[in-house]
């Protein structure tokens, strides 16, 4: 983004200058080629650690900068979206933490898309699958942190769930469920992610 | 006596004794009762009621028929550490009435669970099984233990252990460290 960024301001600097009339018989190409800049000398701010330093009165909060190996090239550069580019478009679950952790900050919750750059759909899917596998309890280390001495009045049951739509707070029991042809179902996972890829013969079952 | 049996027999058939005694053999093996394990331990209780209903009327035998009498003993592990999908807990109500007026009780799974884990999978396989007068004798049948201790006789007789239905996702905790670096980075910030 930052050598986009540097294209575009070397694009209008060129653009403003206004070309000599050396052949005013000549058309002068509208378009202006702009040097390709090599590889190397392409800025990006990279990973950085906060190293905290003190000395007698004075505190250093240091950004180092990681040294992160090269990574492995994804199978669709061009592609805007990380997921589009590694081709994992309907492929992704809420069972995939690997690929959810890398979304999340440390207490649980979603980094802005501008960082990330996720499109506006991806970044739904991911947010509806890390919501399911925390109330899966799939993240145990992403919890938010509790202020010092608090003890919880009640003690919350622990009950094993996985595909959970809504929180649990919010749901309340189907004491009337209907007949057979009006029943009032139960849902199970999101239609966001009703496209995935189904290897299974039976196709993916949204209400219970 | 069961030699004699097997000589008297062998008076009237053409099969030799050693033949004989491989049949009461193979007999013997085929309508023998069997015992499973099933591990419920963060499965979904339906299809763990599935299995165990298939196993209890005896219909993974070729050789079932509905009034011979041939279903298992299923023995069930770790009920209390079922996982319902969805938001299940919370919205399936099991309803009960106790015959008096204003007998009526409607529990949802959570209290259900807290209050018996065993239930939820009983009432679960009860429903699976067929409506008529062997569902109780299926019933006796079946062994629910809410965690993982079994009492010594029932440990002696079991014979298979039943795959899982449900594929256990691994938590990120239990991701070894190179799984996770061997894992690419999907995006750099800028």
């Amino acid at each position: 983004m930052a050598a986009r960024s540097m294209l575009r301001s070397v694009w209008t600097s060129f653009a403003g200058l206004k070309v000599g009339a050396t052949c005013p018989m000549v058309k002068v190409q509208q378009r202006i080629i702009v040097p390709q800049l090599p590889a190397l000398t392409v800025q990006s701010r990279g990973i950085r650690q906060v190293v905290e330093k003190k000395d007698n009165k004075t505190t250093t909060i240091e950004g180092q900068i990681l040294d992160v190996p090269a990574a492995p090239q994804p199978p669709n550069p061009t592609a805007k979206c990380p997921i589009y580019r590694w081709n994992l478009q309907h492929k992704y679950n809420y069972t995939d933490v690997l690929l959810l952790s890398q979304f999340i900050r440390s207490d649980g919750g979603l980094l802005p898309r501008k960082i990330t750059g996720l499109c506006l759909e991806e970044h739904r899917k991911i947010a509806i699958c890390v919501q399911m596998a925390h109330r899966a309890g799939l993240l145990p280390d992403h919890k938010p942190k509790l202020p010092e001495g608090h003890v919880p009045k009640r003690p919350k049951p622990q009950l094993n769930r996985y595909l959970t739509r809504w929180s649990i707070d919010s749901v309340k029991p189907i004491y009337k469920s209907g007949l057979k042809w009006s029943k009032r179902r139960m849902p199970v996972g999101d239609p966001a992610l009703k496209d995935n890829v189904c290897y299974s013969v039976k196709p993916l079952y949204l209400k219970h | 006596m069961d030699g004699l049996q097997v000589g008297l027999q062998f008076l009237f058939t053409g099969l030799n004794p050693l033949q004989q005694i491989l049949h009461c053999v193979l007999q013997w093996a085929t309508f023998a009762r069997s015992w499973f394990v099933i591990d419920a331990r963060m499965q979904p209780p339906g299809k763990i009621a599935t299995m165990c209903s298939v196993r209890l009327q005896g219909k993974h035998k070729p050789i079932y028929h509905a009034m011979s009498d041939c279903g298992d003993h299923v023995v069930v592990i770790n009920t209390k550490q079922i996982a319902f999908s969805g938001n299940k807990w919370e919205q399936k109500v099991y309803s009960s009435h106790s015959g008096y007026p204003g007998g009526f009780k409607q529990v949802t799974a959570a209290q259900l669970h807290h209050k018996d884990p065993k239930a939820i999978v009983k009432l679960a396989v009860y429903g699976m099984l067929p409506r008529n007068l062997h569902r109780r004798t299926m019933m006796q049948r079946l062994h629910i233990f809410a965690d993982d201790e079994l009492p010594e006789d029932i440990q002696a007789n079991l014979t298979e252990e039943l795959p899982q239905p449900r594929e256990i996702p691994r938590k990120l905790s239990e991701y070894t460290q190179e799984e996770i670096d061997a894992f690419p980075r999907l995006w750099t910030p800028q």
